[in-house]
């Protein structure tokens, strides 16, 4: 078993980054122009550093599924994004946000590269108010924040309730502007089915344009995976329809290690499911539990409308178990609470699982003025879905999968392990450990594409021998060749089942056996069915129409074919992992419905090697070490 | 959330491609849950015409709760369905009674072509956006977000500005395609800020010409691209880019050739 | 500034002055004409004192004149290129709250009917009959006998209706765009600006029908 080298800097964590820059390799600037550096995706990570490449002067080819940039999943996030600035003079600093995100994180993310993280945040501010992103501000112009889950400081940057969609037009318009300065060649509907890699190194990506059909070939020095995360292996999630693992599966066979794939979000308050053809979760923003409360009734199966529900007869079990955090529980813990009260049998729905989010004694006490001025949109979004007027009557909310803190293995430099292939935000497996903060996914992906892997492919770019490659060397032919095989494979299949049905199969394994809570028996289990399902699939799949022009049913079907081997992989993971921690929750390893980690077997990320198909993955251990903030176990009685 | 079971005649637009003819198709639609969207209600009929070996029908679509803007088509001639302030996916079957009738066509605009069925190429945007909807700020250079002070009322006008995801319903439910909305939008949104006020003459003749280029129509006041608008942007946007236009074209000064030197 | 005057804006803003132009014309010839309920007398007197200032005659002549070249001239213009960039329009209109306002579609349909009219109306009185009276020994035209004789017949009235119920709702669009066109709406007097502009094209055609009807009724 190899020692993975997370490549972390020497010395004292507050300087790393800063010695570590300096004593990064440049590119000359006349020299920039001569690299070509490829990203894939262009959400916040991939749009910020594909800006940043190009003011730098590199030579960017930017690709995106979607028909524009603007459209990658990131615009979705709601809340806000954190910075350890300090504006409210609440006590905030560097440190407290690095404290907090590695003790959110349950103690499995790398200090180092958390450390980095709270250090940029404050300059991801700066850029993006120079930027244009309206940020919220109070009357005397200056900045606002508010207050998010897991910390006690105020340092969370919003704008309403669209910070994604605003710091994501920042970033995108940053990138337009790149290419209107032809630094930054802009490539849409394109999806990546493969990497090419020559002499060890990653040197370019095959794409299939979505619109012809056509397979492409793009070569460069060095390529970097913005893909995003892999939530909709649940196929019901928070996520887009779009979102997939795919670029990063591809990037995984071809030698990427895929770490901590068991690490997913689960969101406590998202709309419930409410039927067979629902294609998608809603999330309701986090924030709502400031003035929410969230309660079952005490009656099992009660029918009952919830107004008609007295107080006596209900279950404030949040408050209940926890009386200190009460409804601001973090988000695998209130995620987890609901869950046992469904499985219980106090669910507010027959034949589904809800919890009620209840706003009545806040309008009581503020009036429904105050709580449409903090909640309108969200309130008025909730009410368009379900057709219910939640000023009147309880929300019903439900977990939700929502964000995938597992993803590619990458070293301090966000270098995978295949050298030249860097991967960015919530593709890479990130700074966040077992479980993401609220507010930081969208520091993250901006920390990696505007601050971090500028400099650190220029260093890969100035210390590798790069050879010029051509699109049509060998092991181009061969790539494309692999991709339209795949493809013909899965036109070939003709069978009698839709996509949308076994992707729908495998989210309800998934979401049964390695969702809210784990164990060994379903997971063993789920490890049965998926390689089943996979091979029905590949026997009986149906993908209409043509692979040569735009066939969203094929797109569709490559994705799920991937979730197919992921999924198989997150559950080898989960039950490899005989701890409970963060996202990651073993029935067995539990204190009193508490997660019960062990860190004296545990403390470590788990990255897969692919080994061929057909194979199992072999694990390689990176041990991760606290030499600043001590171990602990996370409380919030 | 007490769901109903409803039946629906569906007049869909097909055209397998920009070149081929087009023609509406009648679909019957049943038991349609007045709970699920409106995509939801299509991928129920998509997930029927596979099974029956046709070819389903082709939409844009990806975060489905309103904010990605890949959505968005025409339902009875209204741009995302008769709903004011909604997309396509967040607009619910329960909108709709037992036994309607409704067609359902693509954008129409000629600087929008289309792709496939209910699919158009709104590329265009991005276009306008390049030529000028940014501000000139590279990674790094940035000054503290507090070392200048927005006033919030301009704060909020650039929100509200800003809230656009580039749908293309304006260009849609407008009788001469125009782009006027969605441009102002984006001009509005950064030239209220103090930092985007600096390229401000840039970017209007930028952005107003590349519309121009596009080929996407003149605006003609009708308001119907705000009333189809899913984020309510107004139509004072749209004074604020004529404005803008007017003022830079009087401003104009001629370009200083070879000013890179030394 | 030829970029500007060749852009869908600056187009727009030329729209907006010269319908400006005729808008302010149409009211002062509105509120003029209104001399004919006092007496057919002051009537010819106001026509022969306009004709009788030669500058004030030929430049507001030729101002209107330009105008409408301008304005009709950009209309075609703008009618044929929105055409091209709509494409294929929509099989179905919307109806509800996101129906496009009628009189805001047909603004073509309109000013082209209108510029019938004006062609018509010239023809009919500028051009028409010259009669002459002699009021307080100043021989001039005698335009209210022409007017008399003019609107006695009820098509030429109900012409004269039907054409100023138009220009009623292109003075309606066009008054309430031009702020929009000229850049100057603002969301703190948007709603007044409504009313005003209906407040105009509702005076202006009122008081315009009310000559030819009077003229019938006293017929």
């Amino acid at each position: 078993m190899s020692k993975l080298d997370g490549k972390i800097p020497t010395g004292p964590i507050e300087s790393k980054w800063q010695d570590h820059r300096f004593n990064m390799k440049l590119v000359n600037p006349a020299n920039k122009r001569k690299h070509t550096v490829i990203v894939v995706g262009t959400g916040l990570a991939g749009a910020s550093a594909a800006a940043s490449m190009g003011e730098l002067g590199y030579k960017v080819k930017a690709f995106c599924v979607h028909e524009s940039p603007r459209r990658a999943h990131s615009v979705a996030a709601q809340g806000g994004i954190n910075a350890a600035k300090n504006y409210q003079n609440d006590g905030d600093s560097t440190y407290r946000l690095f404290y907090d995100t590695i003790k959110g994180g349950d103690f499995r993310a790398r200090e180092a590269n958390v450390y980095r993280l709270a250090e940029t945040s404050v300059k991801i501010i700066d850029q993006c108010v120079a930027q244009g992103v309206p940020f919220a501000r109070d009357y005397g112009g200056l900045l606002a924040n508010r207050s998010f889950g897991g910390a006690q400081v105020s340092r969370t940057f919003y704008a309403r309730g669209q910070t994604g969609q605003q710091l994501l037009l920042g970033a995108y318009q940053s990138m337009m502007r790149q290419v209107d300065l032809g630094n930054v060649e802009l490539r849409t509907r394109r999806e990546m089915l493969d990497l090419v890699v020559v002499d060890g190194k990653a040197r370019g990506i095959i794409v299939r344009n979505l619109l012809t059909g056509e397979i492409e070939s793009h070569e460069a020095d060095a390529v970097v995976l913005a893909t995003g995360g892999y939530s909709t292996v649940f196929y019901l999630s928070t996520n887009a329809m779009a979102c997939a693992v795919t670029a990063a599966w591809k990037a995984h066979k071809r030698g990427a290690y895929f770490a901590n794939p068991c690490y997913t979000q689960i969101h406590p308050t998202c709309v419930p499911v409410h039927g067979e053809n629902q294609s998608k979760l809603t999330l309701m923003s986090e924030s709502l539990r400031n003035d929410g409360r969230v309660w079952v009734s005490k009656t099992k199966n009660d029918r009952r409308k919830p107004e008609e529900i007295p107080e006596s007869e209900r279950d404030y079990f949040l408050e209940r178990v926890y009386p200190s955090f009460g409804n601001l529980a973090p988000r695998d813990v209130a995620s987890r609470q609901a869950k046992y009260r469904c499985d219980e049998g106090h669910s507010a729905i027959p034949d589904g699982e809800a919890v009620y989010l209840d706003f009545a004694d806040t309008i009581k006490r503020q009036g429904e003025a105050k709580i449409a001025e903090k909640y309108g949109n969200l309130f008025q979004m909730y009410d368009k879905i379900t057709g219910e007027n939640p000023y009147k009557t309880p929300m019903k909310i439900y977990p939700a999968p929502h964000y995938t803190m597992g993803g590619l293995w990458v070293d301090y430099n966000l270098m995978s392990t295949i050298p030249g292939l860097f991967v960015a935000g919530e593709a890479n497996f990130s700074d966040h450990g077992a479980n993401r903060l609220g507010a930081s996914a969208l520091m993250q992906g901006l920390a990696d594409g505007y601050f971090v892997i500028p400099y650190t492919i220029g260093d890969y770019i100035a210390n590798t021998k790069i050879q010029p490659i051509q699109p049509t060397h060998d092991s181009f032919k061969a790539a494309t060749e692999t991709v339209q095989i795949e493809i013909q494979k899965l036109m070939n299949v003709k069978g009698g089942r839709t996509v949308e049905s076994f992707h729908k199969q495998l989210g309800r394994i998934m979401w049964n056996n390695c969702g809210m809570a784990r164990n060994e028996k379903g997971l063993t289990e789920a490890l049965q069915q998926i390689p089943k399902l996979r091979e029905e699939f590949w026997n009986n799949v149906r993908v209409p129409g043509e692979a040569n022009y735009l066939n969203p049913e094929l797109e569709k079907a490559g994705r799920v074919a991937d979730f197919l081997e992921l999924g198989e992989l997150m559950c080898r993971d989960a039950l490899d992992r005989k701890e409970s921690c963060g996202g990651h929750f073993r029935e067995e390893y539990q204190v009193d419905g508490e997660a019960k980690r062990d860190d004296e077997k545990y403390c470590y990320v788990a990255a897969w090697e692919w080994m061929g198909k057909d194979k199992s993955q072999s694990l390689h251990k990176e041990d991760l070490t606290f030499e600043n903030i001590k171990l602990a176990t996370r409380s919030y009685k | 959330m007490a769901d109903k079971m409803i039946n629906l005649t569906l007049k869909v637009w097909r055209q397998k491609s920009k070149n081929a003819e087009g023609s509406f198709s009648t679909y019957s639609v049943n038991k349609v849950s007045t709970d699920a969207s409106f995509l939801e209600m299509i991928d129920q009929l998509n997930q029927e015409l596979i099974q029956k070996g046709d070819d389903p029908i082709a939409f844009d679509h990806d975060c489905r709760e309103g904010i990605c803007g890949s959505c968005g088509f025409m339902i009875n001639g209204s741009a995302h369905g008769p709903l004011k302030s909604t997309t396509v996916c967040q607009l619910h079957m329960r909108n709709f009674s037992d036994g309607e009738v409704l067609t359902v066509e693509p954008w129409r605009s000629s600087a929008f072509p289309l792709i496939k069925d209910l699919m158009v190429d709104r590329t265009a945007f991005d276009r306008i956006v390049k030529s000028g909807g940014y501000i000139s700020v590279n990674a790094g250079n940035a000054p503290d977000g507090n070392a200048v002070l927005v006033p919030k009322p301009d704060a909020d006008e650039a929100f509200a500005n800003a809230a656009c995801i580039g749908c293309g319903a304006c260009v849609a439910s407008c009788k001469n395609g125009s782009a006027a909305l969605f441009t102002s939008a984006k001009l509005v949104h950064l030239s209220s800020l103090p930092q985007g006020k600096v390229e401000g003459d840039k970017r209007a003749l930028n952005m107003v010409a590349q519309m121009d280029q596009e080929g996407f129509g003149a605006c003609s006041t009708t308001g119907s691209c705000s009333a189809a608008c899913p984020k309510d942007i107004s139509l004072v946007s749209i004074a604020k880019l004529n404005r803008a236009f007017l003022k830079a074209s009087l401003n104009k000064k001629p370009e200083v050739k070879g000013g890179e030197a030394g | 500034m030829s970029g500007f005057l060749s852009s869908s804006v600056g187009k727009k803003y030329l729209m907006g002055l010269t319908g400006l132009v005729w808008a302010g014309f149409v009211f002062g010839h509105m509120a003029g004409n209104m001399t004919i309920f006092v007496s057919p007398d002051l009537y010819n007197q106001y026509g022969h004192a306009i004709v009788s200032n030669k500058i004030l005659l030929y430049g507001t002549e030729a101002a209107l004149i330009l105008s409408l070249l301008v304005h009709v001239g950009l209309a075609i213009n703008l009618t044929i290129s929105n055409r091209s960039s709509k494409g294929i329009a929509s099989s179905v209109k919307a109806s509800g709250s996101k129906r496009t306002p009628l009189a805001a579609q047909t603004m073509i349909i309109q000013g082209t009917i209108l510029l019938a009219f004006i062609i018509l109306h010239l023809i009919t009185f500028k051009y028409g009959e010259y009669y002459e009276t002699t009021i307080d020994g100043v021989k001039m035209r005698d335009l209210a006998r022409l007017m008399s004789e003019v609107f006695s017949q009820p098509p030429a009235v109900a012409g004269y209706v039907i054409s100023l119920l138009l220009l009623c709702a292109h003075l309606k669009h066009g008054f309430g765009s031009v702020f929009q066109s000229l850049g100057l709406l603002h969301p703190s007097y948007q709603g007044k600006i409504k009313a005003a502009s209906w407040a105009y094209a509702i005076v202006v055609t009122i008081g315009f029908i009310s000559q030819p009807l009077y003229v019938y009724m006293m017929s």
